[in-house]
């Protein structure tokens, strides 16, 4: 079926992906950057602080792109990074 | 056998007055009976009659006749008569010959008795030059294997499969989207009767799904194939749904799967999850992972949220892509068409205006399972609309918007879709603008009717351009009503774009795999349109569905049925028998070069490198001769048209009066019936072009052309079919490259190559051959004497004269 698809669905908006918690524990971080490479939505950057450990830990860019997939903490060697789905 | 054993009967038909009113067949049977080898010349008032044939019956005993040479009319039409009357006396059916005295003489110089006659005496002298020389030949069986592949999974492909599955023989369908039920899946309701359409195809659909005689291959496409009639090796790459056969299709895994995409199935007007399954209905309901879109790539899991849903462990990422070979006796090709993309005609507005939707997307809108859940509501407020409008032939019968053939569907489906609209809410108010409101099927215009009466406007003329009102999203429809004669400005809050169907995208690709052809249009192209309308040019493929042409659903189902019943005889059969035109080869003779493999259209001869030697599968041959053209070490000929034979007749053509004659060298299917097409027509032409008739023009070796001009023919015609439409595939090609490189040799020489004509001409146009012979007329008058000796000298060598 090779129509081009270009509208928006009608159901965008009911599609409400569970949003995401994300903390980071920067001081635990050793700033390998596992993370920012392996997210697969792109959701972390480097940030410019520096921690405890003199490193730059990752800081989220746009936490409603995450999907929650928790590969960052499957990835992170130092336990640094975990994800919630946000309670109202 | 020895050449005084040789011993020819010849029948000159009157054909009524047909023949006899510009021809004196009686002069022209007491010519045959003084031609050498002929024991028996008879001129007979209609030689096809049940009289006719005994007579020649008789004869054939009494006479000890070995040769029978009917000079009536085209082969194309009493070739199988007069050879089965052969067969019936005893004589090999490869002992007959025919010469065309209807349709490429009287027929065509209705005003010159005598001219007439002559070219009819020419003509019997040419059908009995190559008689002497015709050999019998056995047709060989073939064994067909009693399986079928369907490809294609549409309703076209459901009927065929089913069918032929039904019938007893093990059908494998194969189907490149994760489910079968093609476009019908996706309509709402079907014209006429509007039954709505997935609930008649879903018992179809899991009638597939649980047929023992069926292995369904989804998400699979043909990615080779090899063989001939009856031996087909087909590899199918399977791809990997990412889940198994245990899934029990409860959804689970879409629920908390993160990744949506829009549903191809709802063209894009209703989200879907990486995995899932394109529709309620889906056959088989196992769902599907997209990998394209999925988290999970190149063996990195990232995301397990689908594996921890499903209860039943039915998800494996580890599944690989699987070639499967397939041996199969019969294929059916019902891979279908694509919906035309409206987006390339920039006054509709199609992908900027949001209230301009396809045709298609209605569909989606208007199904109580679709995106909507059935209310019809426009994109840009999800309000229900209270005026529409549909625009007709969006993408059909214009050479400038689109394809310039008539989409069949449109029309009807438009028609219903008013309807729909007037069942829900029949306040609203509907213009259907047109070119022609074509409602041609049973019960079709009962329907049209309905429409108009209730209160569905049509108007004659297409919108010129749509404006969209930026603050209401309402559409300014700016156009002429042809039939009023007055400019039209109308405004409308949904506007729907009646997209017809074109070839899919993939079509070449199938083409090239199963050596098909495709129609100017670009379907494919069956093997005759009347009395061949399933079959393809090549044996053992037949057409299902809108692969062939736009057809709506009962059509297709029709056809399938049809094509499932052709398939279904060859394979009952068991058997097939080879028509006895295949290539000779002569091993002494061959040099392993593999020209003629190279050309082959059908790859039925096949290059033995050890044994440096060529070998013919005869099963696979087309019978055009191709390659006995090509050959350079004269190791190929053609049964039925061998070198002899062909040069027989133009030995016996140019025997006299050369130097005013034109020697024609037509093919079988194109250029050979466009002259008889000329005759049935009744179109006057010259009489002096003496028709050679050939398979395909790729049988046109060089040297049947230098033979002519070395024995001083004023010129020389090769014809054939248009390009694209050769009944080879590709086999004129080569003529054009071999016609093309005798021009040069004639240029080298410094002969005129006007004497030398190269005609692409179809079955139809007959008007095309004669105007053509009339132009070869004044090239053929022009001709000195002194360039007719010089061509006889340039090509004495290699024409052999």
């Amino acid at each position: 079926m090779p129509e081009r698809l270009w509208r928006t669905p009608l159901d965008a908006e009911k599609a409400a992906r569970p949003k995401a918690e994300i903390h980071i524990l920067k001081d635990q971080c050793k700033g390998c950057g596992f993370c920012i490479q392996y997210c697969p939505k792109k959701v972390l950057e480097e940030s410019d602080e520096i921690n405890a450990r003199g490193v730059h830990p990752p800081r989220v860019v746009d936490e409603k792109k995450c999907i929650i997939c928790s590969f960052c903490t499957a990835v992170c060697p130092d336990f640094a990074i975990f994800v919630k789905e946000k309670t109202v | 056998m020895a050449k005084e054993d040789i011993r020819i009967g010849v029948y000159v038909c009157h054909c009524g007055l047909n023949i006899a009113g510009s021809v004196d067949c009686e002069e022209v049977a007491k010519f045959a009976a003084k031609l050498p080898n002929v024991v028996l010349a008879r001129d007979y008032r209609y030689t096809c009659s049940d009289q006719g044939q005994e007579l020649i019956k008789k004869d054939i005993k009494e006479f000890r006749l070995n040769r029978v040479v009917v000079a009536s009319c085209t082969p194309r039409l009493h070739e199988p008569t007069f050879r089965r009357v052969c067969e019936e006396a005893g004589l090999n059916k490869y002992l007959f010959e025919m010469a065309n005295i209807r349709e490429q003489c009287s027929w065509v110089h209705l005003n010159d008795r005598k001219a007439a006659t002559e070219k009819a005496k020419d003509l019997v002298k040419m059908a009995v030059a190559k008689a002497a020389l015709l050999e019998p030949a056995e047709e060989i069986e073939v064994p067909i294997i009693r399986k079928a592949l369907v490809i294609g999974g549409g309703v076209a492909g459901i009927q065929a499969a089913l069918d032929l599955a039904d019938t007893g023989y093990k059908v494998y369908l194969v189907e490149k989207e994760p489910s079968i039920g093609g476009m019908m899946a996706r309509i709402d309701k079907t014209f006429p009767t509007m039954d709505c359409s997935i609930c008649i195809l879903a018992p179809k659909m899991s009638d597939v799904g649980r047929h023992p005689n069926i292995e369904l291959l989804t998400n699979s496409e043909v990615v080779d194939v090899k063989g001939y009639i009856g031996n087909f090796r087909v590899k199918v790459l399977k791809k990997p749904r990412y889940v198994k056969e245990d899934c029990s299709a409860c959804g689970e895994c879409s629920k908390v799967c993160p990744m949506i995409a829009p549903n191809e199935f709802d063209a894009g007007l209703a989200l879907r999850h990486a995995v899932y399954t394109p529709f309620a209905q889906a056959v088989p309901s196992t769902y599907i992972i997209d990998m394209n879109l999925c988290l999970n790539k190149d063996g990195i899991m990232v995301c397990e949220k689908c594996i921890k849903a499903c209860e039943r462990q039915a998800i494996d990422f580890t599944m690989k892509p699987e070639t499967i070979e397939l041996e199969v006796g019969t294929i059916i090709v019902a891979t279908g068409a694509d919906v035309f993309d409206p987006s390339t005609l920039p006054q509709y507005g199609y992908g900027r205006y949001l209230n301009v939707i396809t045709s298609l997307e209605f569909e989606r809108l208007i199904n109580a399972g679709g995106p909507s859940g059935g209310r019809l509501i426009r994109p840009s407020d999800l309000k229900i609309p209270k005026r529409v409008a549909f625009i007709q032939c969006v993408g059909s019968r214009s050479s400038k918007t689109g394809r310039t053939y008539c989409s069949n569907v449109c029309c009807m489906n438009t028609i219903k879709d008013s309807l729909l609209i007037k069942e829900h809410w029949p306040e609203t108010e509907i213009y259907v603008f047109y070119v022609d409101i074509r409602a041609y099927g049973k019960g079709f215009e009962d329907l049209y009717k309905r429409a108009k009466n209730e209160g569905v406007k049509f108007i004659r003329g297409l919108p010129a351009e749509i404006f969209e009102d930026r603050k209401t999203r309402n559409l300014w429809l700016i156009g002429e009503n042809t039939l009023l004669k007055e400019p039209y400005k109308m405004s409308f809050d949904l506007v729907v774009l009646s997209v017809g169907l074109e070839p899919r995208k993939d079509a070449e690709l199938i083409q090239r795999l199963l050596t098909l052809s495709r129609t100017q249009d670009g379907f494919f192209m069956e093997a005759h349109p009347k009395l061949r309308p399933v079959d393809a040019a090549t044996g053992g493929i037949f057409f299902a569905g809108c692969a062939e042409a736009p057809k709506d659903i009962k059509d297709s189902v029709t056809q399938a049925s049809a094509a499932a019943a052709r398939a279904g005889i060859l394979m009952a059969k068991g058997k097939v028998t080879v028509e006895a035109i295949t290539p000779i080869l002569d091993l002494e003779k061959c040099k392993a070069c593999g020209l003629c493999v190279k050309v082959c259209p059908y790859n039925a001869i096949t290059l033995n490198k050890e044994l440096k030697r060529v070998e013919i599968v005869e099963a696979a041959c087309g019978g055009c001769g191709t390659c006995a053209a090509e050959c350079p070490s004269d190791a190929l000929t053609q049964n039925h048209f061998t070198d002899e034979q062909i040069i027989a007749q133009i030995d016996a053509v140019t025997g006299q009066d050369a130097d005013k004659k034109i020697v024609a060298f037509c093919c079988n299917w194109c250029a050979y019936a466009g002259a008889d097409f000329a005759g049935v027509s009744r179109m006057q032409y010259p009489h002096n072009v003496r028709i050679i008739r050939t398979m395909c023009s790729g049988r046109v070796a060089p040297k049947f052309v230098e033979r002519a001009f070395a024995r001083g023919a004023a010129a020389v015609l090769v014809a054939g079919c248009h390009p694209g439409d050769c009944h080879y595939i590709n086999a004129n090609y080569h003529t054009q490259r071999r016609v093309e490189r005798l021009w040069k040799k004639m240029e080298q020489n410094g002969l005129n190559k006007e004497r030398l004509q190269l005609l692409w001409v179809s079955a139809a146009e007959g008007e095309r051959f004669a105007s053509k012979i009339y132009e070869m007329q004044r090239i053929v008058e022009s001709v000195t004497p002194d360039e007719i000796e010089r061509a006889k000298k340039v090509f004495a060598k290699a024409g052999g004269a």
